[in-house]
């Protein structure tokens, strides 16, 4: 095996993922849902803190955009997602098959374009809602609590496009697995929101340790989140939650693998 | 150049390819046919490595498909001219398959004039016509020069300078010394470009011959005055005879030379010696008439 055995697929993975429209679509949605989000999140904190009498507080924007991942998630799910299933849905996977015949790399071709654009859009939107919250919440009106600190920053948004990255490979490995866009999007969206809520609402002990393992959670962690669903920090280290991110998208990376290679296309 | 190995593919209980061996040449534009659902695409599927035999093999220059480096330079193929990204430009969908395989992408624009879509290359596949989804699809399997190359029912949807056009490039291809496997339900389409005929039948192999040995199999009307003598002449020379009426029969299993020829040996004059058109056609409904999958009730 050879480099271009590689670089050859990834650039036409790079060509088609910049030839369609839906691409456009999923990267502005995730930026959009971000910013919305993460303004909307951190507009109400602030108001909290007014109400409830505060004077002296710090809100970091990006804490707003960290919470913001929560909705942006599934957004971010859709490229990674397409990038496979409009395949199957057009049945041009036959002629991508043809051109790159060995599965599992035209798999790998896929994520190795998947997994850096949305690493850069998460970042972006991140950058973007960050600015946006702390120039909205810089209005008197919202106590002048909020903070941008550039170090800090760079990391939370950094964290974020890895999360954006592994969310929307967890996607690609559905999406392979499943083949068709209906499938795949229900899927992610219990695996991402519907079923650590259910959990967590149970209020078991056992089911809320679950549910603080699946994505959503374990990627709140990984970004040291201290405002979520859970009403406080994730109970265990950024590292844990890294590694359980990475788990769930080998898991489902590998679950599409195996599904590619055993059935015809 | 392609051989099968015994090629079986089973879904359930439904057989779909039945022990297809077989040795395609190159120089020659081999015709593909069968009724529908006798296994045609199956099989091109699987010389491609996109369906798995159950059993069997199907090995393109002795390689199993999947090994082959860049296989677009030495395989292009058209199996379904719907089955490109609606929404991605005529340039984009051949940019993207060339840089799949190290092509240079000069070629997109020659393939782009030789199938006559230069003008159309900034518009979106999804807008193109049936015909001129054929003309992208076929461009794409000519991509990367290949050795060999496979079309499933190219012709369909084209209008007859696009037949035409179609016909005249699968002569080319395979004068320039390619393997060209094209399937059809079109038979007249297959007397007119192929040089030997493969016919299945719910996925078994019915025929794998000469296109003139298939024709030559099929039954010679003779319009003449002395049908008896004729008839008996002619079974003396184990032709099979079929009296059709006082001055006509039928003898099939001869090719029409012979008949002429037996004919004026007997010293029996001709009003009509001509092949029963169209006489592939009727070849091949002999061959298949017990293998139509989806027949409708006569």
């Amino acid at each position: 095996m050879n480099l271009t055995s590689v670089t050859w697929p990834v650039a036409a993975e790079w060509t088609k993922l910049w030839s369609v429209r839906s691409t456009f679509w999923c990267l502005t949605g995730t930026v959009a849902v971000t910013v919305l989000s993460a303004v909307a999140l951190g507009g109400s904190r602030a108001t909290d803190l007014v109400r409830d009498g505060v004077t002296a507080a710090r809100l970091p924007a990006t804490e707003s955009v960290v919470s913001a991942s929560t909705f942006a998630q599934l957004v971010m799910v859709t490229l990674g997602m397409l990038a496979i299933t409009s395949e199957y849905a057009t049945g041009s996977i036959r002629g991508t098959l043809q051109a790159v015949p060995i599965r599992g790399r035209m798999l790998a071709a896929k994520a190795l374009v998947v997994a850096p654009v949305m690493f850069a859009t998460g970042v972006l939107a991140g950058g973007l809602a960050a600015v946006a919250t702390y120039l909205l919440l810089s209005v008197p009106v919202f106590g002048g609590f909020v903070t941008l600190d550039a170090g800090e920053a760079v990391v939370d948004l950094l964290r974020l496009g890895v999360f954006a990255a592994l969310v929307s490979l967890m996607a690609l490995g559905v999406g392979t697995a499943l083949r068709g866009a209906a499938g795949a999007l229900t899927v992610m969206f219990m695996l991402l929101f519907g079923l650590p809520l259910v959990l967590l609402m149970t209020g078991s002990q056992v089911a809320v340790e679950a549910s603080m393992r699946l994505p959503m959670f374990a990627g709140l962690a990984f970004m040291e989140s201290a405002d979520n669903l859970t009403g406080g920090p994730i109970p265990y280290p950024p590292g844990e939650g890294l590694a359980w991110l990475l788990g769930w998208t080998a898991a489902a990376l590998a679950a599409g693998h195996a599904v590619l290679r055993r059935r015809d296309a | 150049m392609i051989s099968l190995d015994h090629l079986t593919k089973r879904y359930g209980d439904r057989v779909a390819v039945d022990d297809l061996t077989l040795r395609l040449r190159p120089g020659a534009v081999t015709g593909f046919l069968g009724p529908n659902g006798a296994g045609k695409s199956t099989t091109m599927r699987m010389i491609l490595g996109l369906d798995r035999p159950t059993a069997g093999r199907a090995l393109v220059g002795g390689r199993p498909y999947h090994e082959l480096t860049n296989p677009l330079r030495t395989v292009g193929a058209l199996l379904d001219a719907r089955a490109v990204h609606p929404g991605r430009s005529v340039r984009a969908h051949l940019v993207a398959l060339v840089r799949g395989n190290g092509i240079p992408k000069a070629r997109v624009g020659e393939v782009l004039e030789t199938v006559g879509l230069g003008a159309v290359a900034g518009k979106r596949a999804g807008t193109l016509s049936l015909g001129m989804s054929q003309r992208l699809g076929i461009a794409g399997a000519l991509l990367g020069d290949p050795e060999v190359l496979m079309f499933d029912e190219p012709v369909n949807g084209l209008d007859p300078d696009g037949v035409r056009w179609v016909r005249r490039l699968m002569r080319t291809l395979a004068g320039e010394g390619r393997t060209v496997f094209v399937s059809s339900h079109l038979m007249s389409e297959m007397q007119l470009t192929a040089d030997h005929l493969v016919v299945i039948g719910k996925g078994r192999l019915l025929a794998d011959a000469p296109l003139g040995e298939v024709l030559a199999a099929t039954a010679v009307l003779v319009r003449t005055p002395h049908a008896g003598d004729l008839a008996a002449r002619l079974t003396a020379a184990g032709i099979a005879v079929e009296r059709r009426g006082e001055n006509e029969l039928v003898a099939t299993g001869a090719p029409i030379e012979r008949v002429g020829d037996l004919a004026h040996e007997a010293g029996v004059r001709l009003h009509e010696l001509s092949p029963r058109e169209p006489s592939l056609e009727q070849a091949y409904q002999e061959l298949t008439a017990d293998s139509v999958e989806y027949g409708s009730a006569r």
